[in-house]
């Protein structure tokens, strides 16, 4: 390889995924629940986790990101046993390319400042996050 | 909490009366959540960058019903807020088209308050 294509190589965008949408793509909070946060805290910790994942699929994934909104932006949410196995869940989705965001608390109210609350996988398909969540409980 | 009280902030109204399960809550204030910061970004693309850059900040309240919801809006409304009146789908728990979460913001924090500060946490 020569020079200028080793240079390249370092600077170029990395390949976006090229992805065939042919079923529905959804959105998935998993929530971490040995923290024991109120029904309001965990629908603003999912806020969050919602506004943050849709502007990174933006910049990442825009043609997931198209698909999602003009579905109906189907999200669904469940139970994670702790922070460590929502890390674990994250490691799991970024070998698989999957959009992934942690949300850490800012700690006003109930929890510890820092604490990991939610973890968000997708937009992404059906398929691919059942693979990674589908064994976990509806919240 | 914040220093400055008239950082953008984002509020999730939603119905008490319904009873939803808190993962069916969470969703559909995300839902509130996403679709108020793609009217921001279309809209209101600077008060979107200050809001986002102050942590986004959002609490969620609670509203006893349908009327007090629709009430609120109209308020948000007419002060020009960003708002938007979340539907449910209907997959799950309740009826197909239930109001369900109001959004209101990002907006400047002294207005949303004058609104809303009579509501409790939920």
């Amino acid at each position: 390889m020569g020079i200028r294509s080793f240079i390249h190589r370092l600077t170029a965008p990395s390949p976006k995924r090229s992805i065939l949408i042919d079923e529905e793509v959804k959105m998935v909070f998993i929530i971490n629940s040995e923290l024991k946060m109120g029904k309001g805290k965990i629908a603003a910790q999912v806020g969050h986790a919602a506004v943050s994942s849709t502007l990174k699929s933006g910049d990442k994934t825009p043609e997931l990101l198209e698909a999602w909104l003009a579905s109906g932006q189907k999200k669904i949410c469940v139970k994670g046993n702790d922070a460590e196995h929502l890390l674990q869940l994250e490691k799991q989705s970024r070998e698989r390319d999957i959009t992934t965001v942690k949300i850490n608390d800012a700690g006003h109210t109930q929890i510890p400042s820092g604490s990991l609350t939610v973890l968000s996988l997708g937009p992404d398909l059906e398929t691919n996050l059942n693979k990674i969540t589908g064994d976990l409980k509806l919240l | 909490m914040l220093s400055n009280h008239n950082e953008p902030t984002m509020v999730l109204v939603a119905r008490k009366d319904l009873k939803l399960s808190t993962g069916k809550l969470a969703v559909q204030c995300a839902h509130a959540a996403t679709s108020c910061t793609i009217i921001a970004i279309k809209k209101e693309k600077r008060l979107f960058e200050r809001w986002k850059n102050n942590g986004a900040r959002k609490i969620c309240l609670q509203v006893d019903d349908l009327n007090s919801l629709q009430m609120i809006a109209g308020q948000a409304q007419s002060s020009n807020l960003i708002t938007h009146i979340v539907k449910d789908a209907g997959h799950t728990e309740i009826p197909p088209g239930t109001v369900t979460v109001l959004g209101i913001g990002p907006g400047p924090r002294r207005s949303i308050d004058a609104i809303v500060q009579d509501l409790k946490p939920y």
